[in-house]
């Protein structure tokens, strides 16, 4: 099978009472390749969510056709549910019971035998350190190791689709850079990962595929390459002075900059311009004061999801 | 049966880790019939219509407060997977809605097997009431049933009712109005005829009376039977109804 999601159409509405109802998603359609490592990427509201709740059936679509793994979320819930685990966006776990059988009741419930169930739960306790932690109530665990308890039971089993929204709220960054490893090993093995998130970073370094949504519409399609293409011209200057120069904000702003951030005595600002022209900008701004650093970048995730949100939203005014 | 025996699982482990829970679920009904029975009995006063002491007369009582409580309590854990956001990631796993409810239920329909088994025997053995042995199956069956039903009632208002307070609030007024409004602590032939008839449209009453009569052998056969169909028929609304507000979760 090519594909092992087929979305045409999607549309959930939402109703609400006494006011119009909400398009969350508004006439979605997409694809997803088999063992790619697929992100869902878009502002708060944009319908990421929604549309991940439509494709775990927690949701049912308003409109439209959605398959995973060529069964429909509507009439073959079931045989979805069997093809996929998932990670929901808040904390989810059972409480009251341990670390060691949180995994063990989800290993049960995808039909595992006890001995596959043993030796998945003593891997999946190594390799999210939660070993020490195995026979201690989920209650008593903080919120980052919760969070991982969540994680780890989708690697008790062999679903070949995993659905990931915002799987790394809450985990330090060498848990999460293991997690995203063994994300790409599982890509590598066949299986389909989807996730949503707000750390654009993360989805840069991690998808091979990437839809941006905004007001439940696709905003852009296409691994991060052909992405950065869409938004070419835009470069991120970083300058750090050794004091910064008064007046550099006016001086920004007439250079018609996309945005700007100073921390200390450092400046990043991401300008949309000729190739030829922005030198002549970074020498302006050079001038200013003495500079200690200087580095120009093309244009990173965060602004191509910045400047297409942005355009969708004038567009819909 | 892999999905009902895995939320069946579930259940009976997250409620074995609390022992001293498990031990009152069990013999909480017992506990109620020696102090309140034993305190109406002690009264000297018989049943009127029924000639028998207030011991055998509540016995049927304590098992129907019994299914509705271990119910109540049972739809309650609704709102503890909510907060653990269990509840959402659940919807994923691979079973239906209704295995859910099902699977659910069925714990606690063992529990509530254990703890009418506790109450049989030891009423019989330690307040001497005569138990009618031929009624037993009859009696596991209204347990059973009657256990399942109260479950999937308070379940529609668990999954409707979103606020924690707020359930608590209506079955505080359920308690009021389906324990008292029933034969559960006395006959309802004596009543006054608005009382008699809002006890004889309850569906505890209906249990109760099948429960009285598969232990102490109370009640005409016919109208027991009408009353056992009512109550499977409850039953069978409540779980269609449970399931939609399941699904309207989505």
């Amino acid at each position: 099978m090519q594909h092992v999601i087929d979305v045409h159409d999607l549309i959930k509405t939402f109703q609400r009472r006494r006011q119009p109802p909400i398009r969350a998603v508004d006439g979605l359609s997409f694809s997803v390749r088999h063992g790619s490592i697929f992100g869902l990427l878009g502002p708060n509201g944009a319908g990421k969510t929604t549309t991940l709740r439509v494709l775990t059936t927690l949701s049912r679509p308003t409109a439209g056709e959605v398959l995973v793994e060529g069964f429909d979320v509507v009439k073959q819930a079931v045989e979805v549910r069997r093809r996929i685990s998932v990670v929901i966006q808040e904390t989810a776990a059972e409480l009251f019971l341990t670390v060691r059988d949180n995994l063990s009741t989800f290993g049960r419930f995808h039909g595992l035998t006890p001995a596959v169930i043993r030796s998945r739960t003593a891997d999946a306790l190594e390799q999210f350190e939660l070993g020490p932690d195995a026979n201690r109530k989920v209650m008593d665990l903080s919120g980052g190791f919760r969070r991982r308890v969540q994680v780890a039971k989708v690697f008790m089993v062999d679903t070949p689709v995993v659905f990931l929204d915002e799987f790394s709220t809450g985990m330090d960054p060498l848990l999460k850079r293991a997690v995203m490893g063994r994300l790409r090993e599982e890509a590598a093995r066949g299986r389909t990962i989807v996730l949503t998130t707000q750390i654009l970073s993360e989805a840069e370094e991690l998808c091979d595929d990437i839809l941006i949504l905004d007001r439940g519409r696709q905003a852009a399609r296409g691994d991060v390459h052909s992405l950065k293409l869409l938004s070419s011209g835009l470069y991120d200057v970083s300058i750090t002075f050794d004091r910064l120069p008064e007046g550099l904000e006016a001086d920004i702003a007439s250079y018609g900059a996309v945005r700007h951030r100073i921390t200390q005595n450092t400046v990043v600002v991401t300008l949309k311009e000729h190739e030829s022209s922005i030198l002549d900008v970074v020498s302006a701004l050079a001038r200013k004061g003495h500079v200690l650093r200087l580095e120009i970048n093309g244009a990173t995730l965060e602004d191509i999801f910045v400047e297409l949100t942005q355009k969708s939203r004038k567009e819909a005014r | 049966m892999n999905a009902l025996s895995a939320v069946m699982f579930r259940e009976g482990k997250i409620r074995s880790t609390n022992v001293t829970f498990i031990f009152w679920d069990l013999v909480y009904p017992l506990a109620y019939l020696l102090v309140f029975g034993v305190g109406m009995t002690a009264m000297g006063l018989d049943v009127p219509g029924t000639g028998m002491d207030y011991n055998a007369f509540f016995l049927a009582g304590v098992l129907g407060m019994a299914s509705f409580g271990i119910a109540s309590n049972t739809a309650w854990s609704f709102f503890m997977d909510r907060d653990n956001g269990i509840f959402y990631e659940m919807l994923t796993y691979p079973m239906t809605r209704a295995q859910y409810l099902l699977g659910k239920a069925l714990f606690n329909l063992l529990i509530a097997l254990g703890q009418a088994a506790i109450t049989v025997l030891l009423a019989s053995a330690l307040l001497g009431v005569s138990i009618r042995w031929p009624g037993v199956p009859l009696l596991a069956a209204a347990v059973f049933v009657g256990t399942a039903g109260w479950f999937f009632f308070y379940a529609i208002f668990a999954l409707i009712i979103r606020r924690n307070d707020a359930f608590n609030a209506v079955t505080s007024v359920f308690y009021f109005v389906f324990l008292f409004a029933s034969s559960m602590f006395y006959p309802i032939e004596p009543l006054p005829a608005a009382f008699r008839s809002i006890a004889l449209a309850n569906p505890i009453t209906w249990q109760v009376d099948v429960l009285r009569y598969a232990t102490v052998g109370v009640g005409a056969p016919s109208s027991i039977a009408v009353e056992a169909v009512a109550f499977a028929g409850f039953t069978a609304v409540a779980f269609g109804t449970a399931l939609w507000a399941l699904s309207r979760e989505q």
